[in-house]
């Protein structure tokens, strides 16, 4: 491999001095408060959690939901499409026989570990029935021990779709 | 011999053989459902279409006899079209319901529709429904819309069990595998039925919504449920923070030994392969660590040194067999594999399962081990320590009148009562490679050495510091010690894929 010799740069006295560069970095700083001081409702924050997020997307890939169908059953076949997709290896899927004429296969057990899912949503591309979507605008979530985070079929199957 | 130029490649093949045989033969993908090396021709799918100089019309491979100086084209826009509205056709009716179907991944319908297939569905009217789940005995359970009525299912009944159990009902599109009524699918092969079937029709309810097949790995073994010891396939997976677990045996195909089958019994034999997760190693009843249970037995060997008998199982490998031997004539051991429980009358038949439900004992004449009661019960009135190996049975010797210490080193037990001094788990037969002479004498080797979670060693692994020896694998057995022996001249560990012969 060649070697690239790159130039040193900070040998003159001014860049030695550090202060003016200082100098130069406070005065952005204090343009900055000038402004917004003078105009306080246009600051880009908010006071969470009181106040919520309002410009979550439609796009925005929030905490996982299992759709359902027309009669209100799990609509996920047990495929193992998203499982196989996900590179976080963070889906656990167990399948079973469905017995009640719909279909003939559904999931025993889905668990999504949120701790190791890198919400990248290939598990929604992957589906090829539609059963799992990231529209739910969770996109905060709370727990106290590591296995709060794993979420069950019955907790995927309970979030909603964001209403607009 | 003929000549016959494919593709513009000139090959040397069999004057007269079915086409379809040399071109797969030679690595040349023809699509094709209806033939199968073991059930031969049928020409009903039209799927295996080649062209051929000299000939009007596209030609089926799978029933055209081969002539010197064929020219034929398996490629091309002309005869992909052809393969595309064959496989369109097959489809009209198919349900396309992969993602719950357990044969994708491994599915020609899927392959094929991949290589040649990728149209647009042109179909306006309703597809004809059929049933989604009959079960068809033995364990199969089909579907009738998924069926691209090969009758592979229907002609091994026919000509492979001789039992005839499937046949088609009705007419075109309404045309149904099925049985006889009130008959089911029973004979002790049925499950090869589920390999036959091409696509997803034929599932077998042992393994059905198991695992998707991608996730499989295989694993080249030998089934040690009968002496016959077909080559099989292990097809196993680990998923996240779980153990290894055995999903399914199939079939591999020996033409020496079992051909493209093996029976239901030694399919569904894997059961027991996982059944060790609780086996923990015991001293008198009480759970221990397994490095201590290890040094126990050596303990043990030492106190009753000169009063010892191993009586070991007719399951152990070849390997195993000399490496215990050799201890026993190391430390003047008795060395016995008396077994009451090998023969089973009611297993065999005249096909592959025989009565002979030992996988290894034809190796215990070769290397002189005996096999006598009186021998062992002449041991048993002099030794104070016995060893189980491989086997737990332990009401045997109790049986003989033996009321001393024993120990015990197996895979599976049901022993766990305190009067037995030891048990030391030891690797099971899936988990260590070692290889088994079948009742023809047919030497194989069984590579399938899938990791033990609970730290069960093999036999070998616990042999080898007692001999003070570094001789772990198999292969430096075979080059230590097998190597010297006069039955297995001409046999090497190398030359085991060939599934050498040896005279019984
Ligand atoms: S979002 Fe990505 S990482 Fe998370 S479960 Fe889906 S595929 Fe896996
Ligand atoms: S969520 Fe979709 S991709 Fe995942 S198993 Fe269910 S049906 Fe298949
Ligand atoms: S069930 Fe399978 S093997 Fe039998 S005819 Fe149908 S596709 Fe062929
Ligand atoms: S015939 Fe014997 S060796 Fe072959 S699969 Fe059956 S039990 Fe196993
Ligand atoms: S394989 Fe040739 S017609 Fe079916």
């Amino acid at each position: 491999m060649g070697i690239k010799i790159v130039p040193r740069h900070g040998n003159t006295l001014k860049e030695k001095l550090y202060l003016p560069a200082i100098f130069g970095g406070m005065k952005t700083t204090l343009s900055h408060l000038i402004t917004n001081l003078s105009d306080t409702p246009e600051i880009k924050t908010i006071n969470y959690p009181e106040e919520q997020p309002h410009d979550i997307s439609e796009r925005y890939r929030g905490v996982h939901r299992l759709t359902k169908r027309d009669d209100g059953s799990v609509r996920c076949v047990a495929c193992f499409m998203c499982a196989t997709a996900c590179p976080a290896e963070c889906i656990f899927i167990e399948a079973e026989e469905r017995n009640d004429g719909v279909d003939e296969k559904m999931p025993k057990r889905f668990d999504i570990d949120l701790l190791e899912c890198v919400f990248c949503g290939a598990c929604v591309e992957a589906c090829p029935c539609d059963a799992i979507r990231m529209d739910s605008g969770i996109f905060s979530f709370i727990g106290k021990k590591r296995e709060d985070f794993v979420l069950s079929k019955e907790q995927l199957l309970a979030n909603e779709e964001k209403k607009a | 011999m003929a000549h016959i130029t494919v593709d513009g490649t000139v090959l040397e093949v069999k004057e007269g053989a079915l086409l379809i045989e040399e071109l797969l033969a030679n690595n040349i993908n023809i699509p094709h459902f209806c033939y199968h090396p073991a059930l031969g021709k049928d020409g009903n799918c039209r799927m295996c279409m080649v062209e051929i100089e000299g000939q009007k019309r596209p030609q089926i491979a799978c029933d055209t006899p081969i002539k010197e100086g064929m020219i034929i084209r398996t490629k091309g826009a002309n005869i992909d079209r052809v393969k595309r509205s064959i496989l369109e056709l097959e489809l009209i009716n198919h349900p396309i319901d992969c993602p719950i179907c357990d044969q994708a991944g491994e599915c020609s319908l899927q392959n094929y529709y991949m290589d040649v297939g990728l149209y647009e569905s042109r179909l306006s009217t309703p597809k004809t429904r059929g049933e989604k789940h009959v079960d068809l005995g033995a364990n199969v359970v089909l579907d009738q819309e998924r069926c691209v009525l090969c009758t592979r299912c229907v002609r091994f009944t026919k000509n492979i069990t001789k039992t005839s159990e499937l046949g088609v009902l009705s007419r075109a599109d309404h045309s149904v595998i099925t049985t006889f009524p009130g008959a089911k699918l029973s004979n002790p092969y049925a499950m090869n039925v589920v390999d036959l079937c091409p696509v997803g029709a034929l599932t077998s309810k042992d393994f059905r919504f198991q695992k998707r097949v991608w996730f499989l790995n295989a694993k080249e073994a030998i089934c040690d449920h009968c002496a016959r010891g077909c080559s099989i396939f292990v097809d196993h997976h680990k998923e996240k923070y779980k153990d290894e677990v055995i999903y399914r045996y199939r079939p591999r195909l020996n033409d020496k030994i079992n051909g493209y089958f093996i029976c239901d019994a030694g399919r569904l034999s894997y059961h027991k392969e996982n059944e060790n997760k609780e086996f923990h190693a015991l001293i008198r009843g009480k759970i221990s660590e397994y490095e201590y249970a290890e040094g126990k037995l050596l303990r043990l060997l030492k106190r009753h040194l000169g009063k010892t008998a191993f009586v070991i199982s007719s399951n152990l490998s070849l390997e195993e067999m000399v490496r215990v031997q050799k201890l026993a004539k190391l430390y003047e051991i008795a060395l016995n594999a008396y077994e009451p429980e090998r023969f089973d009358t009611s297993f065999g038949d005249d096909f592959l399962k025989c009565n002979d439900r030992s996988a290894n004992a034809r190796a215990l004449p070769l290397l002189g081990i005996d096999t006598s009661k009186e021998m062992l019960q002449e041991a048993l009135n002099r030794v104070e320590l016995v060893v189980l190996i491989g086997r737990s049975d332990a009401n045997v010797i109790k049986e003989m009148g033996y009321t001393q210490n024993i120990a015990i080193l197996c895979s599976r037990c049901e022993v766990t009562c305190k009067e037995v001094e030891l048990v030391l788990p030891i690797a099971s037969h899936t988990r260590r490679e070692g290889s088994f002479i079948n009742l023809d004498g047919y030497v194989q080797h069984s590579a399938c050495a899938i990791q033990s979670e609970h730290g069960h060693k093999t036999l070998l692994a616990i042999l080898a510091p007692i001999l003070g020896d570094t001789i772990f694998t198999c292969k430096e057995v075979w080059e230590a010690e097998l190597f010297f022996y006069e039955v297995l001249k001409g046999v090497s560990f190398d030359s085991l894929k060939t599934t050498p012969k040896i005279a019984l």
